[in-house]
């Protein structure tokens, strides 16, 4: 099995491409009648589909996976841990989950650059969902201890009251508004077309 | 007449030689035709041949000899091998070539599914499947017989994703009601395993509003999750059919799906115990269907259609309150429930813990920045496309002297009694 791809795509930190890669490169094997199984990166698999949230192909591909494996290799539950903390929305958990386990040098790059995306969704979330959140659930959000979370969005212009209640602030982000000029075109292939 | 040394290796000769342009290849298949039966009555001394030929180059003669070798029965333990040489056939060949024989090519894809069925392994079929649907097609609108199977093969292999690649494709051209059924069916599958119950809900549709001249099993199965569907992605599913269906599928679907239309109906009063009591009578009918599963899904939709349905009247409400009207233990809950449909873009809302309150907000959507141009840009893309597809299908029917003669038929009698109508109304 030709697993350059896959390792240069880790090399490159490309971890969006990790699932694509492996799903095309699992076709490609089993197409060839090669039990592939017991050498498979499973981990990393399951990991690439959790790091682009596709929960939904993490989960086929856990069912996808043959006893034996799940129950030699700790690292294949462990990555899986994960997605069910995804898939439940246990949103503090998936933080637990990440941490509680010793990843292998292959997985720790992946592992480290989703905790970090998660972080940040996970930050946006309570951006766009709460108006105000008690330092308490917002640290299990962030995955932080207290201190560590009030001082992360402290940073990021909310408040903190003396009851340890935070308030939200939402920053305007300005977006780069610039149409192109052929929209121009387009819209007069519109209005002639419905001329017709 | 045998297949003797001469003739085998002057076939080879000619395959070798005539598999270049496209008048050679006209050339070669009516020599192939001729040969057909003989290469079939010797299907070992067939297949020897093919080592002397180039599966890339020389398809067409090759996609004939492989056919006749692998059309007898073949012994189990041959079974994965031979499976293995179709795979690196459908890999390796060219599409133009192999296109000159559909019917030969689909027959070698048909036994390679079923061989891949017979040793269980439905991934390593998933791959060479979808390369010979897309050998086969001519244009991406064309729905092969492969259809069906490659997504069986995924729904089987638990590669849903895969499948969902081809259910993109718009499809105009449908060869086998059957294959469209199945099509729909096995997509509609896919989609809900990958929770797209919008584009479930466009398939199974489709299916339901076919036409058809006798019911079918499988129209009644997508019926059944075409409802489940509805009500998890619309929260309500209307009993009553669009015009263009069949009025078979009108007269009978609802007749072996009752269950599900207790069900729906339970789901439009909006009470969620009365709706799991519901679940719970028919549970063994929905298990027996395979649709527990969705049952499941659409009880516990009913809680975000109930908090969707508060946002319709209030403008801020306490947890404790939701908690308490959509039936949930308490106002931790409801924060939790409230947050996961934020996230899921379902409602638009913000909780203030502080207070305990939720705010209910109108959706921020402004329409004025560039990706929203681009959205409604590429709609309209797409409805030109249609449309323009439409007014050419209806310039080709009103040419068609079949549906012509049927409506000249049924205008002679409008006219007459048209006419007839007039002076009975003066009859004095």
């Amino acid at each position: 099995m030709d697993f350059s791809s896959l390792t240069e795509a880790l090399a490159s930190q490309a971890y969006d491409k990790v699932a694509d890669i492996c799903d095309a490169l699992m076709l490609q094997v089993a197409a060839q009648g090669v039990a592939f199984q017991d050498e498979w990166p499973y981990a990393i698999h399951l990991l690439g589909h959790i790091y682009v949230n596709d929960i939904n192909s993490a989960r086929f591909l856990w069912k996808r996976i043959p006893a034996a494996i799940k129950d030699s290799r700790p690292e294949v539950n462990a990555a899986w841990k994960v997605g069910q903390k995804l898939w439940t929305r246990d949103y503090a958990g998936v933080h637990e989950a990440l941490r509680e386990f010793h990843w292998s040098p292959d997985a720790q790059g992946i592992v480290a650059a989703f905790s970090e995306l998660y972080t940040k969704r996970m930050f946006d979330l309570l951006l766009s969902a709460y108006s105000t959140i008690s330092v308490q659930d917002a640290a299990l959000f962030l995955g932080m201890s207290e201190d560590d979370a009030t001082n992360y969005v402290l940073q990021r212009g909310w408040i903190v009251d003396t009851s340890g209640m935070l308030t939200v602030k939402k920053q305007a982000v300005a977006t780069e508004q610039r149409l192109d000029p052929s929209k121009l075109q387009r819209l007069t292939e519109y209005v002639f077309h419905l001329e017709q | 007449m045998n297949l003797n040394m001469n003739s085998a290796e002057s076939l080879v000769a000619q395959i070798q030689g005539f598999s270049g342009t496209v008048h050679d290849l006209a050339h070669l298949q009516s020599l192939l035709k001729q040969y057909d039966d003989l290469l079939h009555s010797d299907s070992t001394r067939s297949a020897a041949l093919l080592s002397e030929l180039d599966p890339a180059k020389h398809s067409l003669g090759y996609l004939y000899i492989l056919e006749a070798c692998t059309s007898t029965p073949i012994a189990k333990e041959q079974v994965s091998e031979i499976a293995l040489s179709i795979a690196r056939f459908i890999d390796a060949c060219t599409s133009d070539q192999i296109r000159l024989a559909p019917d030969k090519f689909i027959s070698v894809c048909k036994r390679f599914k079923d061989q891949i069925m017979l040793l269980e392994a439905p991934l390593r079929g998933v791959a060479p499947m979808l390369t010979a649907l897309r050998k086969l097609q001519s244009s991406t609108e064309q729905l092969t017989t492969l259809h069906p199977d490659f997504l069986l093969l995924c729904l089987l292999a638990k590669c849903y994703k895969t499948g969902l690649s081809i259910l993109e494709d718009d499809i105009y051209e449908v060869d086998q009601p059957r294959d469209f059924f199945l099509y729909c069916y096995y997509g509609g599958m896919i989609c809900i395993g990958q929770k797209r119950f919008r584009k479930a809900s466009e398939l199974l549709h489709n299916v339901v509003t076919a036409p058809m001249s006798t019911i079918n099993a499988i129209a009644i199965e997508a019926y059944k999750k075409y409802i489940l569907v509805s009500l998890i992605h619309f929260g309500q599913f209307s009993t009553s059919f669009p015009k263009y269906t069949s009025s078979v599928a009108q007269r009978n679907l609802k007749n072996f799906s009752q269950p599900y239309l207790d069900l729906a109906s339970s789901y439009s009063n909006g009470n969620i115990s009365e709706l799991e009591s519901c679940a719970e009578t028919n549970k063994e009918k929905f298990e027996s269907d395979n649709n527990l599963g969705l049952v499941k899904q659409v009880v516990s939709s009913m809680y975000k259609r109930n908090i969707q349905r508060l946002t319709q009247t209030y403008l801020t409400l306490s947890l404790q309150d939701i908690a308490n009207t959509v039936e949930l233990s308490g106002p931790k809950e409801a924060e939790m429930h409230v947050l996961q449909m934020i996230q899921d873009g379902e409602i638009y809302a913000t909780i203030n813990q502080k207070d305990g309150m939720v705010r209910f907000l109108e959706d921020p959507e402004q329409y004025k920045t560039c990706r929203m141009i681009e959205h409604i840009d590429s709609s309209i893309q797409r409805i030109m496309t249609l449309s323009k597809k439409l007014g050419a299908v209806d310039e080709l029917m009103s040419c068609d002297p079949a549906y012509l003669a049927k409506v000249g038929r049924e205008r002679q009698r409008f006219d007459f009694d048209d006419f007839d109508s007039v002076p009975q109304k003066f009859n004095i």
